[in-house]
């Protein structure tokens, strides 16, 4: 086999398994690929809506075929939401791959993958960091959360407990 | 028609038409008094995920968008959708100030699906972070 076919055959594995949710090991997880409806939560629970789902400002969730709403809390980016994610699909019909977290305190959907129903491109739920690197240029995205400006200003004044003065012993 | 049979019209045209008009969830007024926490890692328990040792993480996926919760004394998981008429509830920066703290609110309280969504009509009161959990659990998740 020459290097050209190799080549190919790592790209069609990787094309195939950037579709496929891996397990966290999460009480109650289940790897679940489904088309829904991508739903602002505050308008789909209470009625009060904006514009384009509140330009990922809102909270999402998928609206599953049988009327049931799952809210997405996570994507596949450390310490990260889904928002930056879904908001782009506002009121679309997403496939959405990834992780059911049927967890009786709250159900909730971990997100790894997504496209546009029935057949746009997948694209990893990674756009958290994507969008973060491109707001800060020159800085690590996989250590967002060492380098985002929001989080040292708010550790730097109440320190890593949330009380202020009160530091970790050396 | 003479005016009673109208208005018995009216009604009954009101009482066949309101059924059809809301089936979806109507809110309960509620007081919840708990720890402000991230909702993913303290409902998947990937790590212990209350009070002072969780503080930064906290922080972390609050700024990463993760949604922000109310965990009562009886484990009870709220949903934060809107605080006192703002309804941005992905990184807030008036939610992000408040992580961990304990408080007491007043809002209207959705549950669909499993999922208690609140709506805070008003913090009634805060008493800052008071969860002191770092002696027994170090800070979470990485120790610094
Ligand atoms: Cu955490």
């Amino acid at each position: 086999m020459n290097r050209f076919v190799i080549t190919a055959a790592l790209m069609l594995f990787a094309a195939g398994s950037a579709s496929g949710a891996e397990g966290w090991g999460i009480d109650n997880e289940k790897k679940t690929r489904v088309d829904a409806k991508v739903v602002d939560l505050l308008c789909e629970v209470t009625g009060d809506c904006a514009d384009n789902c509140g330009n990922g400002k809102r909270q999402l969730g998928l609206l599953l075929d049988d009327g049931r709403l799952v809210p997405v809390v996570k994507n596949q980016d450390i310490f990260a939401g889904a928002v930056e994610d879904l908001a782009p699909f506002c009121g679309k019909r997403i496939t959405a791959d990834g992780l059911m977290i049927s967890n009786p305190k709250m159900p909730m959907f971990a997100l790894q993958f997504k496209r546009e129903a029935p057949d746009g491109k997948w694209s990893r739920a990674n756009w958290y960091i994507k969008n973060w690197s491109k707001a800060n240029p020159g800085k690590p995205g996989k250590d967002w959360y060492k380098h985002d400006a929001k989080v040292l200003e708010l550790i730097a004044k109440d320190g890593v407990y949330g009380i202020p003065g009160l530091k970790p012993s050396e | 028609m003479r005016p009673k049979s109208i208005l018995m019209a009216v009604a009954m045209a009101g009482i066949l038409y309101v059924p059809a008009a809301d089936a979806a969830t109507t809110p309960e007024r509620v007081k919840v008094t708990g720890e402000i926490i991230d909702t993913w890692c303290y409902v998947t328990e990937i790590m212990y995920a209350l009070g002072t040792a969780h503080h930064k993480c906290a922080v972390w996926c609050a700024v990463g968008g993760i949604p922000v919760s109310i965990k009562d004394a009886s484990d009870k998981v709220y949903m934060v959708l809107k605080v006192e008429d703002d309804d941005n509830s992905v990184a807030n920066p008036k939610i992000l100030k408040v992580q961990t703290h304990q408080v007491t609110v007043e809002g209207d309280l959705y549950v669909r699906d499993g999922v208690n969504y609140l709506i805070v009509n008003q913090v009634a009161d805060d008493k800052g972070v008071v969860n002191m959990t770092h002696e027994d659990y170090g800070i979470q998740p990485f120790g610094e």
